[in-house]
């Protein structure tokens, strides 16, 4: 029999949060330290942007008149459906805003991270850096973690207008709720502030989409199969650990 | 010079080098033998820091590598180029991209500078004219020889070959060790390769290492490793070349 002691599910997650951690302060070391250039950053927040920009928009429109419909039938049991802008914008921009952009960030943006860094390390292409002197936290990360950090925010934007828009179009267009009720509803209960809140919400996105889908590519197991499981991996932490970070900074935004 | 001193490494628990030392010279070919997963591989790569030995050290030039910071490495590993088995080039680059890499990271010159120094290294590779290519068009023997021509391309004091002729049929094995030999002559630096290849090892080496179960079993000139009457050796090489 042997005697080695094989670690528990608590000391392997302990382990691979440590090791998270580890990788999370070097990428942000040599982000600080020794910034990449202009370029490559301007080229990954264009990547990630366009990746993302259309699938956003699609389902921004369509959670926006979810949102809008629910909320009508909901609000007329009660007699109160011209409060639906106020319903849709509170939900939108300060909730379904920042996840549907950062959930779409990561299940396009995120998985190719996880998968092309993955693929650099089965391939060899990362050891190929190091011995070329080129640090790969320098060359491979740094560039993705800046440029998330550019276009998260603007898509969070991005998807605030598109779900309140397609909101105030199935409202008023389909539901017969009054046009100039709703902007007000909207324009009285949503601010700057609350942009401003979801940008920040897209910005910590931003950090733990790039980071954790960076951490598993890195840290792929050999061989096709270790791709697959990066890629997996990175597109179920990522939603897991949103979610839950979205819940604690309403908590702390709003509560 | 590299030197291995009293080199010990495991995974787990598995021991691949036992108390390994040897001194490579510089402007020879060096060839390390042995088979596969005896920790050839693991042995190079300590050259460059990418593995550390568990106990003894290594040293490249009189600095020892293993417990150089990360700036030190980085400083050894600008005058070591190195080949990896299936090339390692980077997928999301042309060839002239790849070859240029090293030049566009660690120097100032200009593009049309750099464009030139591409075009001469990949023809010294026998691949002139691929520079638009991608990766993926090229064969596993074309893939070397780019990798090649971006390991060269900062004319490196050392060269690392790690397996250059494994997945290669015999003519295109024998035209990367003709290719070894043509550059040791032109560039006159150390050379150090890993191979289980045995014939090619012969044509190539000024000095063999034959590791075995985890050792190093036996390590000097070309001649005098195929003189030797050692049965390990005799067995070893027949079981190879059919002698």
């Amino acid at each position: 029999m042997s005697n080695t002691v094989k670690p528990s599910l608590l000391t392997g997650v302990l382990a691979q949060v440590g090791r998270w951690g580890i990788f999370s302060f070097t990428a942000a070391r040599w982000t600080c330290s020794a910034p990449p250039a202009l370029g490559s950053v301007l080229w990954e927040a264009y990547q990630i942007g366009v990746q993302s920009l259309s699938i956003v928009c699609v389902i921004a429109f369509f959670i926006g008149s979810t949102i809008a419909l629910q909320g009508y039938y909901a609000f007329r049991e009660f007699g109160g459906q011209n409060l639906v802008g106020i319903f849709v914008a509170l939900a939108c921009v300060r909730e379904m805003g920042p996840i549907v952009a950062g959930s779409m960030v990561a299940a396009k943006a995120g998985t190719a991270m996880a998968a092309t860094i993955a693929t650099m390390r089965v391939k060899g292409q990362i050891d190929a850096l190091e011995v070329m002197a080129v640090n790969p936290y320098r060359y491979l990360i740094s560039p993705r973690l800046l440029a998330s950090l550019i276009a998260l925010p603007l898509l969070v934007v991005f998807a605030d207008f598109i779900t309140v828009f397609a909101g105030y179009l199935v409202a008023v267009y389909q539901l017969g709720v009054n046009s100039g009720t709703f902007l007000e509803n909207v324009a009285t209960y949503i601010g700057m502030r609350d942009v401003f809140f979801g940008m920040i919400k897209g910005g910590v996105f931003a950090l733990l989409i790039c980071l954790l889908s960076c951490y598993q590519g890195y840290y792929s197991q050999p061989g096709p199969e270790g791709v697959g499981r990066a890629t997996n991996r990175a597109v179920v932490s990522v939603c897991i650990i949103c979610i839950i970070m979205n819940y604690l900074l309403s908590e702390m935004m709003y509560g | 010079m590299i030197e291995y001193k009293n080199v010990d490494k495991s995974f787990g628990d598995l021991r691949v080098l036992d108390h390994i030392s040897c001194a490579i010279p510089e402007g020879k070919i060096t060839v390390f033998v042995g088979p596969s997963g005896v920790g050839k591989s693991v042995l190079m790569k300590m050259i460059v820091g990418l593995e550390k030995p568990d106990a003894g050290s290594v040293w490249v030039d009189g600095d020892e590598v293993n417990r150089m910071d990360e700036r030190g490495l980085y400083r050894v590993r600008r005058k070591i180029g190195m080949l990896f088995q299936d090339g390692a080039l980077l997928d999301s680059m042309t060839v002239a991209e790849n070859v240029a890499f090293p030049l566009r990271q660690h120097t100032s010159k200009r593009e049309k500078e750099i464009a030139r120094i591409v075009s001469e290294k990949l023809a010294l590779v026998g691949m002139p004219g691929c520079e638009g290519k991608w990766p993926s068009e090229l064969s596993g023997g074309m893939r070397k020889r780019v990798g090649l021509a971006r390991a060269i391309a900062l004319e490196p004091e050392i060269v690392l070959f790690d397996e250059p002729t494994s997945g290669l049929d015999p003519l295109m094995a024998d035209a990367i060790d003709d290719l070894i030999l043509e550059m040791q002559r032109k560039l006159r630096c150390t050379f150090v390769v890993n191979s289980h290849d045995i014939p090619g090892t012969f044509r190539i080496a000024d000095l063999i290492g034959v590791l075995y179960d985890s050792r190093l079993v036996a390590y000097g000139e070309r001649e005098e490793i195929q003189r030797s009457r050692d049965q390990l050796l005799i067995r070893f090489f027949s079981r190879h070349t059919g002698r």
